[in-house]
């Protein structure tokens, strides 16, 4: 009955890491877990160099992890990785197009090497996107090149979208189309999407989950807003000399004179009691952006386990 | 493997190549047919132009076709498609060796073809020692190309096979059994030329055997 169940819960997860590693000269991806189920927008955010597009990679078969399992869509990379690949859409911001050719040229190519490829969806997107299929991948700008890719990926029609930065280094009005678009993707059911990205506005956005990443580490995965409801931005007066309490999930994140801001990650509807007897003033109590709460976390963790 | 995988790619890379591929078969023809003419000088011109295009097919299509792949970012691309690593590296090194060896076998065909014609047989039997050799240089920089993913070392290798090309043909020619053979209209096929096609034809299998290995062993492909 116990597997049955597990297994279950294994089909239903549409991307699951467990303890993978990797190592290179400089940089150690060490023992991701995490898993994203089947139907979610999931973000994965991190500081440049954090190790998101590595784990992207991993997760594609394009890099071999040292250590630890990856499965996507329920199938092992490792042992399926072209099967895999065929529900997979993956995106990177450093992925090119052949320069020489054209927009229609790539949709005929792609279009070649699956059998799901949607015609009408593909004119679609050519006209949401303002793209012409006689572009020359060479005269394409930046926001051209990202929407024509993913042209590319979305006409296929994957169950799982994995988005290595996606929006970076786009105007607004690109940002919006295809933040739009990634919407309209979600609503379809049984579509999955990974959505990495350093910039938390657009993950916020759009994501169920959230994944922050800092030296290779997973640092904290949750739900998006029961990160949003645990989060809390406290500031406070207090005396001369005063010493915010040692309080699991509370930080001190700066002080000017007796004015100070501190985060609270473990808000359950009160403040601790230890903060009240230290004799303060609580001034306001916020909520936290998910960006004030992926830094307060990044430099947590970074206290934690100076590198 | 995933032959119909194999197959788009291979066509993409061919259709990728045209225009090159077209440019040094047009040229490999002229400058077979300048060694025909009957004007000692323009003969050696075309020589050296044969080698010459020889040498330039070799190093641009494994620049274009290979290592351009890397540092375009066009790699990612492929990869992202339904393609194992077996898939992509038969496709890609069929590829290369092909748009190599179509300019290859129009100047070693036209110019065996005018030797025969011409009465000058003996050189028949030189023909295939010079031209494999090309052939088993093109081949060293394939997989130095595959294995080192470097421009710099590729090149390095192909000046390598260039310098030893000049001594090739030196010690070849000074073999008094080749330079006669070279003038003779009698074919014949002495002990140094089938030596030296055999050594040739061992490390061209070699080099193809570890350009595959070396490639399909890829951990990480970006």
């Amino acid at each position: 009955m116990t597997t049955k169940l597990e297994s279950e819960t294994e089909t239903e997860l549409a991307i699951s890491l467990q303890d993978v590693s990797k190592s290179y000269k400089h940089f150690k991806l060490r023992n991701i877990n995490f898993s994203v189920e089947r139907g979610t927008v999931a973000g994965l955010i991190g500081p440049n160099g954090a190790g998101k597009s590595t784990t992207m990679r991993i997760l594609m078969g394009l890099v071999q992890p040292d250590s630890g399992t990856v499965t996507a869509l329920g199938k092992s990379i490792s042992s399926s990785e072209a099967t895999a690949k065929q529900d997979i859409g993956y995106f990177s911001d450093d992925m090119r197009l052949y320069k020489p050719e054209s927009i229609g040229w790539h949709m005929q190519f792609v279009r070649s090497l699956y059998p799901t490829w949607d015609d009408a969806y593909a004119t679609q997107l050519l006209d949401r996107f303002g793209l012409i299929q006689q572009q020359i991948v060479k005269g394409l700008s930046h926001g051209q090149r990202v929407k024509a890719m993913l042209l590319l990926i979305l006409a296929r029609r994957p169950k799982l979208l994995i988005l290595d930065e996606p929006t970076n280094g786009l105007d607004p009005v690109a940002k919006h189309e295809i933040l739009t678009e990634l919407m309209r993707v979600v609503e379809d059911d049984s579509r999955t999407i990974l959505y990495s990205s350093h910039n938390t506005q657009d993950v916020e956005q759009i994501s169920d989950s959230i994944t922050f990443i800092d030296r290779g580490q997973v640092i904290a995965s949750s739900n998006r807003d029961a990160f949003l409801e645990k989060w809390k931005c406290i500031k406070l007066h207090a005396p001369e000399g005063w010493k915010a309490p040692i309080v699991d999930g509370l930080r001190l994140e700066s002080c000017h004179r007796n004015l100070h801001v501190l985060s609270f990650s473990q808000f359950g509807g009160e403040l601790p009691s230890e903060l009240h007897a230290t004799g303060v003033t609580i001034e306001s109590m916020e909520s936290m952006t998910l960006e004030e709460v992926f830094v307060s976390s990044v430099l947590r963790g970074r206290e934690e386990s100076p590198s | 493997m995933n032959l119909q995988a194999i197959r788009i790619l291979f066509l993409k890379d061919l259709f990728l190549s045209r225009r090159h591929l077209f440019a040094y078969f047009a040229g490999g023809l002229v400058a077979s047919a300048l060694v025909c003419v009957p004007n000692a000088t323009l003969s050696f011109v075309g020589f050296i132009l044969v080698v010459t295009v020889a040498i330039a097919a070799g190093i641009h299509m494994i620049g274009t076709l290979l290592l351009a792949e890397t540092t375009d970012h066009t790699r990612l691309f492929v990869m992202s498609l339904p393609v194992s690593l077996l898939d992509y590296s038969i496709g890609k090194i069929s590829v290369v060796l092909t748009t190599y060896l179509i300019p290859w076998t129009a100047m070693f065909t036209s110019l065996m073809i005018v030797t025969v014609v011409s009465g000058k047989q003996g050189n028949a039997a030189v023909l295939p020692t010079i031209f494999l050799f090309l052939l088993a240089g093109f081949m060293l920089q394939l997989v130095t190309a595959v294995i080192s993913e470097s421009v710099g070392w590729t090149i390095c290798v192909m000046v390598g096979c260039n310098v030893g090309l000049n001594v090739f043909l030196m010690q070849l020619f000074a073999n008094p059994e080749v330079s006669e053979l070279s003038k003779s209209n009698v074919l014949t096929w002495p002990g140094v030329v089938l030596l030296t096609i055999s050594v040739e034809l061992l490390i061209i299998a070699v080099t193809l055997v570890m350009a595959f290995l070396f490639q399909t062993r890829k951990r990480d492909l970006i």
